[in-house]
């Protein structure tokens, strides 16, 4: 495998992502607007509610994480979407680039992006609603922005794999399947909450594990044994499956010509 | 030395769940194209052209058939083949807002090209294609013109052995048309690349092309030079008379005469040979009268031979 190679084709997509969001009106709302009213918004519902230091850092951690995944699986499923928007899909597919590079490059920017609405979010929470997300010291800020950007790529991979299938029909899973996710997820109550077979598919969640694990921290007991582990075995897990599937899937585009009818 | 040697291609596309739906595209293609050769592949809508050739460039994958491109396995060595040919069309799209040093640097590095080869690279390609005016300007404000500019400018990046252009001057005004046909002959004459083009432009084809296949409803029905083709065919040669309105109505009927048409001028009649038929056809416009003020003998026009293959 020649590193060098790898690192200029993940770089190229890294370079067009950041370019185009310099240059998009909605990055202020990706970036700025969402997360901000989002941490705003629960913090006063919590203040309102009058709920207690714990739970209301069990609700600003979902909202953060809620922030910081949906930011970062937009710009993994960014690396499909542009190119679909713009009708020049064939030309990724003509170049001797594998799936790989469109992925990761795009990971990239979106792990940028979500630090960023991490700092907002945390510094925001910390500011205005007396949650420090260091608390617990730095570590497991780090498995939580890990899980975060797991489970984002996972999604994100997961909208690309859509839109390979299912053209533009199935754009609007670039912008509901996240919601879905985290809901199954628990971001603002514990999954036993959750009907048998919803928390059973939210135990099939990386995130559910991240959130466990960092939640701990905050005077909740953990309700999975070694959260952090099972979350990075089951991501690895998805990592390879959703990679073997929007290989897959860019067969099969190859094969029915959807590939073709996307840069028409 | 071929650059290419596809062997009974062929493509079906298929839609529909329920109500399944076929649409053959390519019915048992064979086609080899010598290295250095500009090819040219005509036919109307939908013959399969550019079915052709995406399979070709790795774009579409055939149902059956065997493809060699540069030698080299289409579907298992794809890569390697991606490496070494590159691809233009008339109706290319960029991401809207990236401006045209990005969208080149960008598939610059897809090719693996960085750093001061990839600043030389774009510069030059921008610099021959006539773009330089146009560096800060976004892809959606540029001219269909500059967007053709760019594609070609795209498709040069990796400096390709085989080149695939797909309808290069679709929809361009003749002048810039004729700039970028001059442009896409010095590719062959200074690089030596092999090129295969497909356009609706007839002209285009004789002026640029070695050899060309005409191809309808998913099969090659014709093949070999613009020369050759009009042999081939066998439309006949076509007399042009320079007569009064209505005159020589009845030179269709005539034996040989395989056509007449009127014109703003007179009559033209496409006859089997010229040699043979124009002493009779003269003869008969003398018999009834007209007065024949000029005639022209000219062999068909590649566009005759297309509208007879397409027929």
């Amino acid at each position: 495998m020649n590193w060098r190679g790898e690192l200029i084709a993940a770089g190229a997509f890294a370079i067009r992502n950041l370019q185009m969001a310099s240059r998009n009106v909605f990055l202020i709302f990706e970036l700025l607007f969402w997360p901000v009213v989002g941490v705003v918004q629960i913090g006063l519902m919590s203040q309102f509610l009058t709920l207690s230091a714990e739970e209301k850092s069990f609700v600003l951690i979902g909202q953060m994480a809620f922030s910081i995944v949906g930011t970062c699986q937009l710009d993994v499923a960014y690396s499909v979407l542009y190119d679909f928007w713009s009708k020049s899909m064939k030309h990724h597919f003509l170049a001797p680039i594998g799936i790989r590079h469109l992925t990761v490059g795009s990971w990239v920017v979106g792990i940028l992006r979500g630090t960023v609405v991490f700092g907002l979010t945390g510094g925001l929470a910390w500011y205005g609603f007396g949650f420090n997300p260091f608390a617990a010291g730095v570590m497991p800020v780090v498995a939580l922005l890990v899980g975060c950007y797991l489970t984002a790529w996972i999604v994100g991979v997961f909208v690309c794999v859509l839109i390979l299938l299912f053209g533009g029909r199935a754009e609007t899973a670039a912008w509901a399947s996240i919601n879905l996710v985290l809901a199954l997820a628990g971001i603002f109550y514990p999954v036993s909450l959750l009907p048998w077979w919803a928390a059973a598919v939210g135990a099939a969640i990386p995130l559910t594990y991240f959130l466990d694990a960092y939640r701990a921290h905050f005077g909740f007991t953990a309700e999975f044994a070694f959260p952090v582990v099972t979350g990075l075995v089951l991501s690895a897990l998805y990592v390879a499956l959703s990679h073997v599937t929007l290989h897959a899937a860019v067969n099969r585009a190859r094969r029915t010509g959807l590939l073709l009818k996307m840069s028409e | 030395m071929l650059a290419i040697d596809a062997r009974e291609v062929a493509k079906t596309f298929r839609a529909g769940l329920i109500r399944r739906r076929e649409t053959p595209a390519l019915r048992g293609v064979s086609l080899t194209v010598e290295r250095g050769a500009v090819f040219g592949l005509l036919g109307p809508n939908g013959a399969g052209k550019t079915t052709l050739l995406s399979i070709l460039a790795t774009l579409l994958t055939p149902d059956r058939g065997e493809v060699y491109v540069l030698g080299l396995d289409v579907r298992r060595e794809a890569d390697a083949v991606r490496r070494r040919l590159n691809m233009a069309s008339g109706n290319a799209s960029f991401l809207w807002n990236l401006r045209i040093p990005e969208i080149l640097a960008f598939y610059g590095r897809l090719y693996g090209v960085h750093g001061a080869t990839l600043r030389r690279r774009v510069d030059e390609l921008i610099h021959t294609c006539e773009l330089d005016a146009h560096r800060r300007v976004p892809y959606n404000e540029l001219s269909t013109g500059l967007k053709q500019r760019l594609a070609l400018a795209k498709s040069l990046l990796n400096e390709p052995e085989l080149l695939f252009l797909d309808e290069p001057t679709l929809g361009l005004d003749p002048d810039v048309s004729a700039r970028l046909r001059r442009h896409i002959a010095s590719l062959r004459s200074e690089r030596g690349m092999t090129i295969v083009l497909t356009t609706h432009y007839m002209r285009e084809a004789e002026e640029l092309c070695d050899e060309i296949a005409f191809i309808k409803a998913g099969q090659i029905l014709a093949r070999g030079t613009a020369d050759q083709l009009k042999r081939q065919i066998a439309i006949g040669d076509v007399i042009a008379f320079r007569l009064d309105p209505g005159a020589g109505a009845r030179l269709g009927e005539m034996t040989g005469v395989l056509r007449a048409t009127p014109t703003s001028d007179g009559l033209e009649c496409t006859v089997d040979s010229a040699e043979k038929r124009l002493p009779e056809l003269l003869a008969a416009l003398h018999g009834e009268g007209a007065t024949v003020r000029g005639v022209a003998v000219r062999e068909p026009q590649l566009e005759e031979v297309f509208v007879e293959l397409a027929r």
